[in-house]
C-alpha cells in the first residue's frame, strides 16, 4: 500500500534520511522507532507529500505521492488522516459546536479529537505522529487501545512514529527502526524484542552505555 | 551607509518579495476558483462574515474617529489661511476632494493595515507555528482558498466601505469647523462640496481602496503562512507585515497618482 524506495532527504547540512526504503502492506500497523531528530516525523510528512525528497520515490497504492500535481495530491490526501504531535486542532472551529473549543481540551481529549479527526474521511492511511507523547500512562494506554480499536474497524493501515516503547509494542504489528537516516532493524514486535543488533537493544533497554550516544556520559562525568 | 553589493541585494530580496506576494495572490484566486468550477464553496460563508466583521464593522469607530479629527484640523488650519484672502468658501471642496480622492483611502488603508494586517498575520503565524496549516494541507484542503481566500475577500470589500466612512467622518468634521468658525451654514456647505466635487474624484478613489485592501491581506497573509521559528518568528513576520503593508501602500498611492494625473491631468 505504502512503499518508500531509496529515499534521500536533507536539511540544510543535514542529511536526514540515506537511503530509506520500506514496505507496508494493507491493514498493517507498522511503528517507526528511533531517537529524537532522527527522521521519523519527516518520513510522514513525505508520505503526506508535504515535504519532497531530495532522491528516490513515495508510493501510496499507485500514485508516486512525489510526483502528483498539487490538485492531485489534494484529492490523494483525502485517503490518509494525520494525528500531529501535538494535536493541531484548529482553534478557530468548534468541537461540534457548543460543546469545548479546543483550548479548553486536556491533552488526552484533544488527541482524542485529532484521532476522531483523522478517521472522519474514513481514509484508507492513517499516520500517527508520536499520539501518547505527553499522556500520563492511563491516558496514552486508552489513546494505543483507542487506535488499535478504531484501525481494526475500519481496516486501515497505520504508520505510527514514537519513541514510547510501551505504546509502540502495545500498538505494532510491525517494528522498523530509524538509526542514522537509515532502517537498521524490521521485523514483528517479538523479533524486535530479541534482536541482537546494539542499537536496538539499547534504545529498547533505554540504557546509557552502547553505540547511540557513545560517549555523551563519560563528557558529562568529566565536566 | 550599504556598499553596492549590499544595495544589489536589497532590491533582489525586494523583488524577490514583490513577485512571492504575486503568486500568492494568483495562487489563493487560482485554488479558489478550481473549487468554484466544481460548484463547492471554496470557505466556510461564516469565516468569512466573521472576518468581515473584524476587518470592517470593528473598524469602524477607529477609522472613523481618526477621520473625524483630521477633517476637523484640516478645516480649521486651511481655514485660517484661506480666510485672509477672502476665500473661505474653499474649505468644503478642499476637504471633500482630498478625503475623496486621497486622504480618506490613504489614512484607511494605513489604519487598516496596522489593525487588521498584523492581526491576520498573527493569526495565520501562529496556526502555522503550531502545524495548524500543516494539518488543513493533510486533510487534502487548500490551505490558501481555506485561510486566505476569506480574509482577502472580506478586506478587498470592506476597505472601500471604510474608506467612505472616514471620508464622510472627515466632511461632516469640516461642515461643524465650517459653521462654528467661518459662518458656513449646512445646507450652503453641501452646496459647495457638491459643486466641487467630481464623480470622477470618488471613483479614483473607490478604487485605490479595493486594490489597498487586497494589498494589505495578501501581505499579512503571505507573511503569516510562511512564518518560521516559533514565537520570534510571529513577532518579526508581524512586525514586517505592519511596515511592509503601510510602505506598499503609500508607494502604490504615488504611481497611481502619477499615471492618473497622466491621464486626467485636470
Amino acid at each position: 500500500m505504502i512503499e518508500l524506495r531509496d529515499v534521500h532527504m536533507r536539511f540544510e547540512e543535514k542529511n536526514v534520511l540515506e537511503g530509506v526504503s520500506l514496505n507496508v502492506q494493507p491493514q498493517e500497523r507498522l511503528v517507526i522507532m528511533g531517537q529524537s531528530g532522527s527522521g521519523k516525523s519527516t518520513i510522514l510528512r513525505l508520505i503526506l507529500g508535504i515535504l519532497r525528497p531530495d532522491s528516490g520515490s513515495i508510493f501510496f497504492k499507485q500514485f508516486e505521492i512525489n510526483r502528483l500535481n498539487r490538485r492531485k495530491l489534494q484529492q490523494v490526501r483525502q485517503h490518509i488522516g494525520m494525528v500531529y504531535q501535538y494535536s493541531a486542532l484548529l482553534s478557530s472551529l468548534k468541537v461540534r459546536e457548543n460543546v469545548a473549543l479546543p483550548d479548553e481540551l486536556s491533552g488526552g481529549m484533544r488527541k482524542r479529537v485529532a484521532l476522531a479527526r483523522g478517521l472522519v474521511l474514513e481514509p484508507e492511511l492513517i499516520l500517527l505522529d508520536e499520539p501518547s507523547a505527553g499522556l500520563d500512562p492511563v491516558i496514552a494506554s486508552v489513546v494505543d487501545e483507542l487506535i488499535i480499536s478504531l484501525t481494526e474497524k475500519s481496516k486501515v493501515t497505520s504508520i505510527t512514529v514514537t519513541h514510547e516503547m510501551e505504546s509502540a509494542f502495545r500498538i505494532a504489528t510491525r517494528m522498523a527502526m530509524l538509526y542514522e537516516g537509515k532502517i537498521i532493524e524490521e521485523g514483528e514486535p517479538e523479533e524486535f524484542k530479541e534482536s541482537k543488533n546494539p542499537v536496538v537493544a539499547q534504545f529498547l533497554s533505554g540504557s546509557t552505555e552502547g553505540p547511540i550516544l557513545e560517549g555523551t556520559l563519560d563528557a558529562i562525568r568529566k565536566k | 551607509m550599504p556598499g553596492p553589493l549590499e544595495v544589489v541585494e536589497i532590491e533582489r530580496s525586494f523583488l524577490r518579495e514583490v513577485g512571492s506576494v504575486f503568486w500568492f495572490i494568483v495562487n489563493t484566486f487560482q485554488e479558489t476558483m478550481e473549487r468554484v468550477q466544481q460548484r463547492r464553496a471554496p470557505f466556510r460563508a461564516a469565516s468569512f462574515f466573521r472576518e468581515s466583521v473584524r476587518a470592517g464593522v470593528d473598524s469602524v469607530p477607529l477609522v472613523g474617529l481618526v477621520c473625524f479629527f483630521l477633517g476637523l484640523t484640516m478645516a480649521l488650519l486651511t481655514g485660517y489661511q484661506l480666510q485672509r484672502f477672502g476665500t473661505e468658501r474653499l474649505i468644503p471642496g478642499l476637504v471633500a476632494i482630498a478625503f475623496t480622492r486621497e486622504l480618506g483611502p490613504l489614512i484607511t488603508g494605513i489604519m487598516v493595515a496596522a489593525r487588521i494586517g498584523a492581526a491576520f498575520t498573527a493569526e495565520l503565524g501562529t496556526m502555522q507555528v503550531n502545524e495548524e496549516v500543516e494539518a488543513i494541507e493533510a486533510m487534502g484542503i487548500g490551505p490558501l482558498r481555506f485561510l486566505a481566500a476569506p480574509r482577502m475577500l472580506a478586506l478587498f470589500l470592506l476597505t472601500p466601505c471604510l474608506s467612505t466612512v472616514s471620508n464622510l467622518a472627515a466632511v461632516f468634521a469640516s461642515s461643524l469647523v465650517c459653521k462654528a468658525y467661518f459662518s458656513i451654514a449646512f445646507p450652503y456647505f453641501l452646496d459647495l462640496v457638491k459643486d466641487s466635487l467630481l464623480i470622477r474624484d470618488i471613483i479614483t478613489g473607490i478604487l485605490k481602496s479595493f486594490m489597498f485592501g487586497l494589498l494589505i491581506a495578501s501581505i499579512a497573509c503571505y507573511r503569516g503562512l510562511t512564518v518560521k521559528g516559533g514565537a520570534a518568528g510571529v513577532g518579526t513576520n508581524t512586525t514586517s507585515s505592519v511596515v511592509t503593508a503601510i510602505t506598499t501602500v503609500i508607494g502604490f498611492d504615488t504611481v497611481y497618482n502619477v499615471i492618473y494625473t497622466n491621464f486626467y491631468p485636470v
